[in-house]
């Protein structure tokens, strides 16, 4: 919301700067956007160049066709001669005049006197968007009549402003008004409030108001007011320009009126003209089955039964706290006006305005909850504009709801509040406070709220807070005492941390990638029934997808040494209302199984892991390079899913982690020297290298620690469809140093057992 | 036999030797079986000339020896002299990767609570509305319980919108003292952009024991704030509105591009935002039958990308997420 400073001026009395403002505000109140600085630039005595001028002549320009040549009185003994473009005046206009060598904003250097056309131009008369008061260009800004020739603008117009950008929290809609800020200023800075409280304009002829509330959940309250000999026309410039300022559009008169209104209690009004409510009577109610309305915006929304509506008797002039309707909308020709000044329910409101996508400066405001009691001063100012604006007379006015929120009532204890914020903020101070919030306290501390903080402050820590936001700045940063806690990771979370550890170790970079999927191998992976996008629309079951990407992305630029892991959730569908939730730990790398393979081993030995490896058959995995372990797979990435060589695995934290010992034992393998034996066999191609490591541990008994193929080699000596397996074996004994002879049996025993099972020939 | 000139011929050639080899040549000559000296000791017959011979061998064989390492020595510096590399020249270290600037900004942050005492808890990531919005005091009509802004499930099913179920999931399975930090991914129903992504990573902290303060949750911050941004820099706390705490605040730190001069970083106002916290609301306690006059608490809530995107100062969140190395191995 934008506060202009000469306007929020005029409610709070204060000496307060708009940056001290600003400072004070946002610690404790709202959050200040920015201060922008608006009209003309104050330096020098550039304010001085600008005066109310008379227009003493207007004639044609003798070498334009479509400019005048003006005399104006801008005080001096000598009138000023000023050429000018627009044609909305003529002589006797009083307007505003930029003398020579005044700065606008948005020129770039200042006015100059100079010819245009061949005759002096000693000036400039001036249209509002040039002095930042507007956006109209199409006439010059005309001042009323009373002012002095030659007195200062600045005196008649906010030829400098400061406007606050500011955003209130959602607790606090009354701060979506001027006089709600204007009220904290006022508490925060020390300033005297003075709320607008014009005459309210009385009631003079008998025309009848007939309306009627039937939801008045939705619509706890109702004033119409109806008004006759209305002359619709523009505003006068000082309305105007401060619809301008807080960052509305001027439209006539009328709607000016309600917008200002609005924008001063934060309780929005609407305007019908009257003549074209078909039934003449006001009711609310809720739609019906079928129902449309063409709204303002030229809009047929088709309707709920959940949509609150005003209509005439007959049929729906308005959206509720939404937006009119377009066949009532105010036009020039209106000369009846019905102004509603009403309160509205908030969540009724945010669910239509959701539903139909439509967001206006009104429904913005009732959905946070506006007082029903800022409805009685905004029909009243909003009427004394009217009569004073556009001739009218109030001819009727009624006031619908069935009793209004009364003043909660909260005890306060100020020891509780000095002891939760952790500052002593004295009694009295507690008090002052309170009360310059207007909040009564009486002397058992009993503290009456008032009615636009009766939705947010209902309880004592409400209370609590309203001190702590006022004090914020002198809190003391102090620690919690933390008797009887310590700080420790839990073993899982530490393994956690170790595997990244080592997949960065080994070269892996850690990718994030979405947990929302196009798609998933799971058909029963969790589906969203209304995703943002076809791309983020299933809840993964695997962490393929998002590496294969990542993946991608670094081919395409051009990346070398390409590896990423990811170590994040997978959502596996489970009976009950959630999903089972598991950390994956999952890799890509180039170089094809191999490079997997290793980073694999590498994982399962740095936890000293038992691996197994079995082959498989995977979808996403080349058919002959496909592997399960107890905790996933890995394998060579199907080339249809990335072109090149890719490796790729996949593991379950939690099963992989099952067999991790809860400690680990000494081995003595120190004392006595192992005997380390290479031996060479052939096998057949199809003989795999667990099945031969196996046959041998088997045989090899105890004493044989360790067996491990360490290369493979095919050719002409071994003859077709065979392959030579080199194996190493290491023997040793936890007691006593083997004998070469005891070596040499355990071997044989090794080499006989690979012969009969596998048919395997020792080559060496 | 004249063995002081023997010694001599001998001490000579040691002195004359160039190399190793040289050396070598000169002990078999003198001091090998065969040499002269070793013959005449052999048939030595008596004592005195014994001792001659012997003495005179000792001051050889001392002489072979010094030369022999002065030498050793020599052709050592020699080789290591000519073994000169070119150390300036790079080889490529052993391959590393990285963890992901988001994992080194939670680690950061864990570790912080971690010495403060606290402990990590993993919550959930698809939760019931019942702990999202019900049981956080969300008001029925929150934006955030919308569609338009959270990714439901189903009815009463979600992607968490903010990591605070897990300060309910933690309240109601264990009794105060409770110190908590709780880190993970989030998700909201933001197109992603420059500087929103659907699901991004949020810290949550929660305290409640008895006689905690706001005091101690704008201490708590503040180290926290200063651990991240730097010991030189200065906090401030701004009011907030936040269903599930009050009173509620907002963090902001001093621009640590400019030091609170003023800059883009900071659009010009000194202080940058980093995150909301509050007092926990006593309905809070209140639905977790927790005693609301015994206990209080605190609790916040910061995103981790926000903490990385201010401190790192690249423009666009999408880089998180799309991991390409160029990004990664810069942090």
């Amino acid at each position: 919301m934008r506060v202009p400073l000469s306007w929020l001026r005029e409610y709070v009395e204060t000496d307060a700067t708009a940056h001290e403002m600003a400072r004070r505000l946002s610690i404790s109140a709202l959050e200040v956007d920015r201060v922008i600085d608006v009209g003309v630039p104050d330096e020098g005595d550039n304010l001085g160049r600008f005066v109310v001028g008379r227009v003493l002549s207007a004639d044609p320009h003798p070498n334009a066709d479509r400019l005048q040549l003006c005399q104006v009185d801008v005080g001096n003994p000598e009138p000023q001669q000023i050429v000018c473009g627009a044609w909305n005046f003529g002589v006797g206009a009083t307007v505003a005049v930029g003398l020579p060598g005044a700065l606008l904003p948005g020129f770039p250097g200042p006015l100059e006197e100079r010819p245009l056309r061949g005759q002096m131009s000693r000036g400039m008369i001036l249209a509002e968007d040039e002095i930042g008061l507007g956006a109209d260009h199409a006439g010059i800004m005309l001042l009323p009549g009373g002012l002095e020739p030659g007195s200062p603008l600045a005196e008649a117009l906010p030829l400098v402003d400061q406007v606050l950008d500011v955003t209130p929290t959602m607790n606090r809609p009354d701060l979506l008004s001027m006089v709600g800020i204007a009220r904290e200023v006022a508490a925060l800075l020390d300033g005297a409030l003075r709320p607008p409280d014009p005459d309210d304009p009385p009631v003079r002829g008998g025309d009848s108001l007939d309306v009627r509330v039937e939801d008045l959940g939705g619509c706890p309250r109702y004033i119409g007011r109806v008004f006759r000999d209305v002359a619709v026309g523009p505003s006068p410039q000082w309305l105007r320009s401060r619809l301008h300022l807080a960052g509305m559009r001027s439209i006539s008169n009328v709607v000016d009126v309600t917008n200002y209104v609005m924008h001063v209690w934060g309780s929005p009004l609407h305007a019908f003209d009257r003549a074209l409510l078909a039934g003449g009577r006001i009711v609310v109610r809720r739609a019906r089955e079928g129902e449309t309305l063409r709204t303002l915006d030229g809009t047929l929304r088709e309707l709920l039964p959940s949509d609150l509506l005003i209509t005439d008797g007959e049929r729906p002039v308005a959206l509720a706290a939404i937006m009119g309707g377009l066949e009532s909308e105010v036009s020039d020709e209106t000369t009846e006006v019905l102004l509603e000044a009403a309160n509205f329910e908030p969540i009724g409101v945010l669910r239509t305005s959701e539903r139909l996508a439509v967001r206006t400066e009104g429904s913005n405001k009732w959905e946070k909850g506006v007082d029903p009691h800022a409805a009685e001063p905004a029909a009243a100012l909003a009427s004394r504009l009217l009569v004073d604006l556009t001739g009218a007379e109030v001819t009727a006015s009624v006031d619908v709801h069935d009793g209004l929120p009364g003043r909660p009532v909260v005890e306060l204890r100020p020891e509780h509040a000095s002891r939760l914020i952790g500052l002593d903020v004295p009694e009295d101070e507690q008090r002052s406070i309170l009360e310059r919030l207007e909040l009564e306290v009486d002397d058992a501390w009993q503290v009456t709220v008032p009615t636009f903080r009766a939705r947010d402050v209902t309880r004592e820590i409400d209370l609590v807070e309203e001190i702590a936001r006022v004090v914020l700045d002198r809190v003391p940063h102090t620690m919690p005492l933390r008797r009887a806690v310590a700080g420790h990771l839990t073993p899982e979370q530490r393994l956690r941390r170790a595997l990244e550890d080592v997949l960065v170790g080994m070269g892996f970079a850690e990718a994030y990638t979405w947990s929302l999927t196009p798609s998933d191998p799971n058909p029963d992976a969790l589906r969203l029934p209304d995703p943002m996008s076809g791309d983020h629309a299933v809840l993964r079951t695997t962490l393929l997808h998002g590496l294969v990407e990542a993946a991608r992305v670094n081919v395409d630029a051009g990346n070398e040494r390409i590896r990423v892991f990811e170590l994040a959730r997978v959502y596996l569908p489970a009976d009950g209302q959630l999903p089972e939730e598991r950390w994956h730990l999952g890799g890509i790398a180039e170089g094809g199984f191999e490079a997997v393979r290793r980073a694999v081993e590498t994982v399962y030995e740095a936890f000293h892991l038992p691996l197994v490896v079995t082959r498989t058959a995977l979808d996403h995995l080349h058919p002959g390079k496909a592997a399960v372990t107890e905790a996933g797979w890995l394998g060579e990435l199907h080339p249809s899913l990335l072109e090149g060589e890719w490796g790729a695995f996949e593991l379950d934290v939690a099963e992989l982690m099952a067999p991790l010992p809860e400690r680990i034992l000494y081995e003595d393998v120190i004392t006595y020297p192992a005997n380390r034996q290479d031996i060479a066999i052939a096998v057949s191609e199809d003989v795999e290298a667990a099945a031969i490591v196996g046959v041998a541990r088997e045989a090899g008994g105890a004493e044989l620690r360790e067996a491990r193929v360490f290369d493979v080699y095919r050719g002409d000596q071994v003859g077709e469809g065979r392959k030579s397996v080199a194996l190493h074996l290491v023997f040793q004994a936890p007691d006593r140093t083997l004998t070469d002879e005891e070596v040499a049996a355990s071997r044989s025993t090794i080499v006989a057992a690979l012969a009969e099972r596998l048919g395997a020939e020792l080559r060496a | 036999m004249d063995v002081e000139a023997l010694e001599q011929a001998a001490l000579a050639a040691v002195a004359a030797a160039r190399s190793t080899d040289a050396i070598e040549a000169v002990r078999v000559e003198y001091l090998g079986r065969k040499s002269a000296l070793k013959l005449a000791l052999r048939e030595v017959r008596d004592r005195e000339t014994g001792m001659t011979l012997n003495a005179a061998r000792e001051r050889v064989e001392s002489a072979v020896a010094a030369r022999e390492a002065e030498l050793q020595r020599a052709e050592l510096d020699r080789r290591l002299s000519e073994e000169r590399v070119d150390v300036t020249l790079p080889l490529g270290g052993y391959p590393r990767g990285r963890l992901h600037l988001i994992t080194q900004i939670r680690r950061e942050v864990e570790d912080v609570f971690l010495g403060l005492g606290y402990r990590v808890v993993d919550g959930r990531e698809v939760e019931t509305t019942h702990y999202n919005f019900d049981g956080l005091n969300f008001p029925p009509g929150h934006p955030a319980r919308s569609r338009l802004h959270s990714l439901f499930i189903d009815d009463d099913t979600l992607l968490r919108t903010e990591t605070s179920p897990s300060q309910i999931r933690t309240m109601e399975a264990e009794q105060p003292p409770i110190y908590i930090v709780s880190l993970g991914r989030v998700y909201r129903r933001d197109t992603p952009d420059a500087t929103h992504t659907p699901v991004f990573h949020q810290v949550e902290g929660l305290a409640v024991d008895e006689g905690i303060t706001l005091a101690d949750l704008t201490g708590t911050l503040d180290f926290l704030l200063k651990a991240l941004f730097g010991q030189g820099r200065r906090t401030q706390f701004r009011t907030h509105y936040f269903p599930f705490t009050e009173p509620s605040i907002e963090a902001y730190v001093s621009c640590h591009v400019c030091d609170g001069a003023g800059c883009p970083v900071c659009r010009h106002s000194g202080w940058i935002e980093v995150g909301g916290a509050g007092m926990v609301d006593p309905k809070l306690f209140e639905f977790v039958g927790y005693d609301a006059e015994r206990y209080s608490g605190f609790a916040f809530g910061w995103g981790l990308e926000r903490i990385a995107m201010l401190r790192h100062e690249f423009p666009d969140l999408r880089e998180l997420w799309r991991n390409d190395l160029r990004f990664s191995r810069q942090f």
